[in-house]
């Protein structure tokens, strides 16, 4: 009893002892109105609805609609996925997050050696056009917001095979509301290092933004992915300074083509993490409208007040959460989602609480989405916008945030921009150093977390049911795809694939996506198709070179 | 230190391997997109005591056997093969069974690790 009276003594008389945000702001004990003496509520803060939009994009916020609610989904065959999405619209879920597995994301045949025990393990395998009508059946393409998770160079086909289906089913794609993430550059950091070749991936992201600016105007032809960015290990002001970085990269490469900035800027959309520092989180979000909105109108001199809004949606973060005690994870993942609401978000997933284990089981994913409506139907959090605006410390963060990202923006800008940046590898350098000084604070417990470097409690594991890698879904989408390659008209598929490689050899400014349309509707495969791109531009038909074009 | 197949959650990888360098070791970092035998052959040819393998997904249930039986066969039974990463925690036994000589889950500190691992090859030298 002797031990437990001295340690019941200690934590009694413990202080917060964090003086510094998870990016390594010093924080104060208290902040007063002289923290923000030198901010201007008209110039630097603002109504809702108003430039530079810090305190929100809409005048009433959620009083206006509510965030979509959309949980990630994708595993085994594209109908397993299908069955699921109906279920989550069931559930109450406003909209619909697919995820491609990493053939799919990779562009390589189901067969590669290297994707075996990948096909539907980390998202739903989307090969050829007959996965995309298996995927979106029973759904009315044409009535629901649908966004495809798919960043890397195949972003096109994914998207053709969508637009095809929709087109199939009798809608028009000008009225197609969803989102393509299409941020193939960031899947350098994210998952694909060397494999991304960055000019034709800027040119394929560039595709598809003027495709859809001429045809779907409602659609969100990029979602510049801060989240995966974030998930590397670097910080809140990096995640911004980082996707900023992208993001200005496309729009230069968009403006080459001869776009007025007002026809595609209304549409860019931003995907943010939300991880596990409150405040931190909020002022990161507030200040990333601010940000935007300064860039699009000083540099890029935007003048429809709808190019300055920054639309974003938010993933809470996976790397916040632990194997260990993995119920506290609804805890983390709530506080999280909820920074997210009060910053005024437009789309946002929950991640279940067994993301540290296994994809998310249906269980799991029913307490996210649950999370979601506690927050928007209990707390009473949507209430206002931008409830925290004109907090000392919340804006004071707010401008340290933008100071900090802003001042890396110009770094990355004396460097010659993204593009230059990522060849001399600094973003490598970068992102290594921010992820070792986190762990070392958690090694060295600067920072606990809790079942991690302190309050362990030993034994406890996993209980629920989690979500098992199926080698038959594997083995059925497998077969499916052998059957399609052989019933399909291979002289159609051929002569597509030439006229794809005949455009890809022309101007890198010839727009591809008619082209990929065409092969789509042959039922050429993903990586036929990107395969035979990356051939028209002198990269190997297999980034990995163990695989020869069949063509 | 490697990942196999075509995950490229690498954080964990560049992590670790920084952070064994810190504790003395010396590590060759193979990245990712790894094959088995790429992996096995680089292990022969470095002379390594560690094979460590950075998961993140199912693919151990691939990969964990393969390069376990390519040591065998290649007799480098004396090298230690560890896994770490996003694993199910209910599994660990399992993939002991398949040829890991030490699992490692999200959140083990590096303290353990560096321990657990000169305590196999330690055993390892001595058997």
């Amino acid at each position: 009893m002797g031990k437990n009276v001295d340690k019941i003594k200690e934590a009694y008389r413990e202080k917060a002892e964090t003086a510094f945000t998870l990016s390594n702001i010093p924080i104060k004990s208290v902040y007063k109105p002289e923290d923000i003496k030198d901010t201007d509520y008209n110039r630097d803060i603002a109504n809702p609805g108003e430039y530079p939009f810090t305190r929100g994009i809409f005048p009433d916020m959620f009083r206006g609609r509510y965030w979509t609610r959309r949980e990630v989904c994708g595993f085994g065959t594209p109908d397993q996925t299908n069955q699921r999405l109906i279920h989550q619209i069931e559930e109450g879920v406003s909209g619909l997050n697919v995820i491609v597995d990493m053939p799919t994301r990779f562009g390589i045949d189901v067969e590669h050696p290297l994707a075996e025990g990948e096909v539907g393990a980390a998202g739903v395998p989307l090969t050829s056009l007959r996965d995309m009508e298996s995927l979106t059946k029973g759904i009315p393409v044409g009535d629901v917001s649908f966004s495809l998770i798919s960043s890397s160079c195949v972003a096109p086909i994914v998207l053709s095979q969508y637009i095809v289906v929709a087109q199939r089913s009798g809608q028009e794609i000008s009225k197609l509301r969803g989102t393509i993430q299409n941020d193939t550059l960031s899947t350098r950091y994210c998952g694909m290092g060397e494999k991304t070749p960055p000019d034709l991936a800027l040119k394929l992201s560039a595709d598809i933004i003027e495709y859809c600016t001429k045809n779907m105007p409602l659609w969100n032809p990029i979602n510049v992915n801060m989240y995966d960015l974030r998930e590397t290990g670097v910080s809140a002001i990096q995640e911004l300074a980082f996707g900023f970085a992208n993001a200005i990269a496309y729009i230069e490469e968009v403006l080459e083509r001869g776009l007025n900035i007002d026809d595609f800027a209304p549409r860019f959309a931003f995907y943010c993490s939300s991880h596990i520092d409150f405040f931190e989180e909020i002022a990161k979000l507030r200040a990333a409208r601010r940000i935007w909105a300064r860039i699009l109108r000083e540099r890029f001199h935007a003048k429809d007040p709808k190019s300055l809004r920054f639309r974003f949606g938010v993933h809470t973060a996976g790397c916040s959460l632990m194997t260990q005690q993995p119920l506290n994870n609804i805890v983390r993942v709530a506080y999280e989602a909820l920074a997210a609401v009060l910053a005024g978000v437009q789309s946002l997933h929950c991640c279940s609480y067994d993301e540290p284990i296994a994809i998310p089981h249906e269980s799991t994913q029913r307490i996210a989405l649950a999370t979601q409506q506690i927050i928007a139907y209990e707390t009473g959090a949507a209430a206002t916008a931008d409830p925290l605006g004109g907090s000392y410390y919340v804006e004071a963060l707010t401008n340290r945030i933008e100071e900090e990202t802003t001042e890396i923006l110009n770094k990355i800008e004396a460097m010659g921009g993204t593009l230059e940046a990522m060849r001399k590898k600094w973003f490598d350098g970068e992102i290594e150093k921010e992820a070792l000084r986190y762990q070392r604070d958690i090694e060295e417990k600067k920072r606990i977390i809790v079942g991690v470097n302190e309050f362990p409690a030993y034994g406890e594991k996993f209980s629920g049911q989690r979500h098992k890698y199926s080698y038959e879904a594997e083995k059925t989408h497998i077969d499916n795809v052998k059957k399609l390659k052989r019933d399909r008209n291979k002289e159609r598929v051929r002569a597509s694939i030439d006229k794809l490689r005949e455009e890809g050899l022309k101007s890198k400014k010839k727009n591809l996506i008619p082209s990929i349309i065409e092969a789509v509707k042959t039922y050429a495969t993903t990586d036929e198709i990107i395969g035979s791109i990356r051939e028209s531009f002198g990269y190997s038909y297999d980034p990995f070179e163990m695989q020869k074009s069949p063509f | 230190m490697t990942k196999a197949g075509l995950d490229g959650h690498d954080r964990g990888l560049k992590v670790v391997s920084v952070l064994l360098r810190d504790h003395g070791f010396e590590v060759v970092n193979l990245g990712c997109y790894q094959t088995a035998m790429g992996i096995v052959s680089a292990a022969e040819q470095e002379d390594v005591d560690v094979i460590g393998l950075s998961v993140l997904g199912d693919e151990y249930r691939v990969y964990v056997p393969r390069i376990k039986n390519l040591l065998k066969e290649k007799g480098l039974d004396h090298v230690v093969f560890v896994v770490g990463g996003t694993l199910p925690p209910e599994e660990i036994d399992e993939i002991k069974k398949m040829g890991a000589d030490a699992v490692f889950l999200p959140g083990t500190l590096i303290g353990s690790v560096v321990e657990d691992i000169r305590g196999l090859v330690n055993d390892r030298r001595r058997s």
